[in-house]
């Protein structure tokens, strides 16, 4: 039978004043305060170290692979409330960090599509879980109800506030609903998954715009406290001779025309310039109105452009060609009208200062491309004095304004971002705005250990290839500009997929009172993980520094597990003669202080 | 020159890569020179390939260098041997089997590999490719024994491969994709001319037309059905839609990559000590004001040459050499990339 060594350890850990122990963790839980714990969590799980929302990803995705689909949804939205969107529009930094991804482990898991499968399968009787605390009597007021707004507005409302959303446009959303086009976000999912917010009793004031039908001031006044999340709006402008022709448009306001059901003119020929998402959501959605030709212009290189290989894939597969290197220098036109565009070719520059690596103009390389249209989608900046004329700065972590009581969150705060981001902002914005108005911190996160007996999976799922994401075809995107691209997967694909998470939320780890030093464990390791060490350097903040190795046996301290570098392949714990290799589930969880 | 303790290390074993080694073993007599392959034959000549599938000529015939010649130019060769990684901090590369080697200075000569195009990912598994000897010896004794093909794309290998499936009696279908000679799009008189160039022989042509559905058959055969409705069933599928440079291994390194690998007139990538040349390499041109990566076996031997005399402190620049232009069945195509397809046809 195999032992327990949690127990030894509780014991250490009950010596420990930061911790903090529930009546269960007499038995096999731990809740952790410990620096040590929290560096191990990052290390270990790099996709929810990644995710500025702190997704707990192994976790949902262990949920899918015992079916449990509405388990997993709320898995993720108690990390960020629109799980159903992000599982379709999310930006993945989760995904560029996922140890599977790695080179020599394949390719990273699909954990966006993962994410959209837990809101696609869920049971229609599925039941949302809020911890809902008592009212608090306050009241608060938010502007703007894009994901920011609606993350702040929503986790205020659970913590007993009364909650009013002032949204300038017709619908809730912002960027989701006039941004990002429907064939990559259906609508009556945004709105579903918004009214689940609401439905905790936020009042939405829409058609309402803060800084002209109503004061910020005012707010100010009749609220406790105002949260400004009014994101980025004004269009970053392409500042070249040209840009006031008729048809070039700004990549925003091109994309928002196009959701609420216009055509902008775009003609047969496009350029699109820029190397973000909205530069790939215009390119795609002018296929859509008609354009034979449609490139996208970049001044960097491929690699530089802010979007993953699934959004460049679908743009190549529609036809989309991108042009790199290369910076527009004129726009040309005649009656007014866009006839062509000046570029010149670019190269690739080293500077001392981030982004290090900058394109610059090569001399004499200009040359025109006959176009018809041209969407500049440069990204956009915050419009403060929209709001208010008051603003004189921004504290970009404690989201707090120059004028009391009034709270920022979001691209308003950061600039323009990601939807993810947003969310997480607005979610540690209300927190901050509950310490200033209770007077107190209400909640801190933890991390969980529990003792776990099991590797959870077989080394034969380390091999299965990625599930590719189903797709309509292109007649059927031709067909209806609004159709969705992606269809999500089956059952079956979803089930398939999550067994290649390799569960770095399971930590193992070697008892060094109890190894023999047979070095069994590090015979059979695929990859370079179990280390003989001579010390475990600490870092300031309390946390573990990177194992220093030896190959002396006389200065050997322990032979030990390298979180960073394992895949919990489980094959050290199997051929372990001594049972001394244990395994512990790590999650971070919020709980009352 | 003598450097003893110089390791230059070249990927690739094409034109280019031989002709850089050649080079610097020339001005070099004393450093280790390592070519590094993944492919497991010596320097052979590729545009051979389908002599080689059709038995016109036997294996030693492909071959440019024997083993037994590098071994007199004191030239090491790693054969099936893949770099996955480059490292240019610890000037150190490592490969697929997880061995790490230490260069002092470094030539990439990968050459291209088959662009896959992006609408037909989805049926990468039923796709055959001729861009390698390991390509061919994987499916040579199938095509031999196979009696129905179907071809789409239609670049220079594979008008090449098509005359010579027909030469062996082979029942050919192909359909020309306008961008198979990519970047550049054909217009449709330029299709026109390849067809009635093709119709000479005994093959079905489809133009205008594309791939609806693949669907591989119980008993091993495909079913290809086209958006106009054209159903076939054949033995065997090959894409040939040009090609794109090979360097996935690079990115991630440091060293700028676009298409190719990115490098100056001199050959030189940003970091100091690594070269690239041949079809790998991206060059800006001032003359075309564009950048271009060039094809075509001249173009990459003085590539390797002038990376070479580069590596070892020279400041040759490099010039475009060798054809100009490839003959498509009639239509003349730029040997660079990213030119203007009209300035081709006007030649």
């Amino acid at each position: 039978m195999k032992r327990n060594h949690l127990y030894s350890k509780e014991e250490k850990l009950f010596q420990d004043k930061n911790k903090i122990y529930s009546a269960q963790s007499v038995k096999q839980i731990v809740y952790s305060t410990d620096a040590r714990d929290f560096g191990q969590v990052a290390t270990s799980i790099p996709c929810q170290e990644a995710c500025p929302a702190k997704t707990n990803i192994p976790g949902y995705i262990r949920c899918i692979h015992e079916k449990r689909y509405g388990r997993a949804y709320e898995l993720n939205r108690s990390a960020n409330i629109l799980p159903g969107v992000l599982g379709r529009i999310c930006s993945r930094p989760c995904e560029f960090v996922c140890r599977h991804g790695e080179p020599d482990n394949g390719l990273s898991v699909a954990i966006c599509h993962l994410k959209r499968t837990c809101a696609d399968l869920k049971p229609v009787s599925h039941r949302i879980i809020e911890g809902l605390y008592a009212p608090t009597g306050k009241k608060v007021a938010v502007i703007g109800a894009g994901p920011a707004g609606l993350a702040a507005a929503h986790d205020l409302a659970v913590l007993g506030y009364r909650v009013v959303i002032f949204e300038s446009m017709e619908n809730p959303g912002g960027m989701l609903m006039y941004g990002i086009p429907e064939f990559r976000l259906p609508r009556d999912l945004i709105l579903l998954e918004i009214n689940n917010i609401l439905r905790m009793g936020i009042q939405l004031e829409t058609n309402t715009a803060v800084g002209s039908d109503i004061s910020l001031d005012q707010l100010g006044k009749e609220y406790d406290a105002v949260v400004v999340a009014t994101g980025c709006v004004s269009p970053r402008k392409l500042d070249i001779p040209g840009q006031e022709l008729e048809n070039v448009h700004h990549g925003l306001e091109f994309m928002k025309a196009v959701n609420e059901g216009l055509t902008p003119f775009v003609g047969d020929k496009v350029v699109v310039i820029g190397a973000g998402f909205t530069a790939v959501d215009c390119a795609r959605s002018a296929v859509r109105l008609g354009a034979a030709d449609v490139s996208i212009n970049i001044r960097k290189t491929g690699e530089y452009m802010r979007i993953d290989d699934s959004e460049k894939h679908e743009a190549q597969f529609e036809g989309i060609k991108t042009y790199s290197l290369i910076q527009p220098s004129k726009i040309i036109g005649k009656n007014n009208k866009v006839t062509g565009i000046e570029f010149k070719r670019t190269g690739m520059e080293k500077i001392d200062t981030p982004p290090y690596r900058i394109s610059v103009p090569i001399e004499n390389s200009e040359f025109i491309v006959p176009t018809d249209s041209v969407i500049a989608a440069l990204g956009q900046t915050p419009d403060v004095k929209k709001v208010s004329t008051r603003f004189s700065g921004l504290d970009k972590k404690g989201h707090q304004t120059g004028i009391p009581g009034i709270f920022a969150a979001g691209d308003f705060v950061t600039g323009s971002s990601d939807v993810i981001s947003a969310i997480a902002g607005g979610r540690k914005c209300a927190r901050v705005i509950d310490a200033y108005l209770i007077g107190e911190k209400r909640k801190q996160t933890v991390v969980r250990l529990e003792n776990h007996v099991t590797t959870d999976r077989p080394r034969s799922h380390d091999f299965i290839d990625r599930v590719g994401m189903n797709t309509i075809d292109m007649k059927e995107r031709l067909f209806k500009s609004t159709n969705e691209v992606e269809t999500g997967y089956t059952d079956d694909q979803a089930h398939e997929e999550s067994k290649r998470c390799y569960l770095c939320n399971l930590k193992y780890e070697i008892d060094p009172l109890a190894c023999i030093y047979c070095s069994a464990c590090i015979d059979v390791a695929p990859k370079d993980c179990i280390k003989m060490i001579a010390d475990v350097p600490v870092n300031p903040d309390g946390t573990y520094g990177e194992y220093r190795e030896t190959d002396d046996w006389n200065a050997v301290v322990s032979i030990a597990i390298d979180h960073a570098n394992c895949i919990r392949c489980g094959q050290c714990l199997s051929v372990c003669p001594m049972d001394c290799i244990s395994v512990t589930k790590t999650e971070l969880i919020e709980i009352d202080t | 020159m003598m450097s003893f303790n110089d390791h230059y290390v070249i990927i690739g074993n094409g034109p280019a890569g031989n002709h850089a080694a050649k080079t610097l073993r020339k001005k070099d007599k004393g450093a280790r020179i390592t070519i590094i392959s993944d492919e497991m034959i010596p320097y052979y000549y590729k545009p051979k390939l389908t002599g080689f599938i059709a038995d016109e000529i036997a294996q030693k015939d492909l071959l440019v260098t024997s083993l037994e010649s590098y071994k007199e130019k004191d030239i090491r060769v790693r054969l099936g041997q893949a770099v996955e990684q480059i490292d240019p901090d610890s000037k150190s590369l490592v490969l697929k089997h997880m061995e790490t080697i230490k260069y002092s200075k470094l030539i990439i000569a990968t050459g291209s590999r088959e662009r896959l195009l992006p609408f037909m990912s989805g049926y990468a598994d039923h796709l055959k490719f001729i861009t390698s000897y390991t390509d061919v010896m994987d499916y040579k004794e199938k095509i031999q024994n196979a009696k129905e093909f179907f071809i789409f794309g239609g670049d220079l290998v594979g008008f090449k491969f098509l005359k010579m499936l027909n030469s062996m009696g082979k029942k050919v279908t192909i359909l020309i994709y306008p961008n198979a000679f990519w970047p550049y799009n054909l217009t449709e008189d330029m299709l026109d001319q390849i067809f009635t160039s093709l119709s000479q022989f005994d093959v079905s042509i489809i133009i205008k037309d594309d791939i609806s559905t693949i669907d591989k058959k119980d008993n091993g055969s495909y079913r290809i059905k086209t958006l106009k409705g054209v159903e076939k069933t054949v033995d065997m599928v090959f894409s040939f839609n040009g090609l794109v440079p090979d360097i996935d291994f690079v990115k991630g390194s440091g060293i700028d990559t676009d298409y190719g690998i990115l490098v100056n007139e001199y050959l030189k990538t940003n970091i100091d000590g690594i070269y690239a040349c041949g079809s790998c390499a991206q060059i800006y041109n001032p003359d075309m004001k564009s950048y271009s990566a060039s094809i075509g076996w001249p173009n990459a031997v003085v590539q390797g040459e002038v990376a070479a005399y580069n590596l070892l402190g020279d400041h040759k620049v490099i010039e475009s050499v060798g054809r100009k232009y490839f003959d498509l069945e009639g239509v003349k195509i730029k040997t660079t990339w990213w030119g203007d397809i009209n300035d081709a046809s006007q030649e």
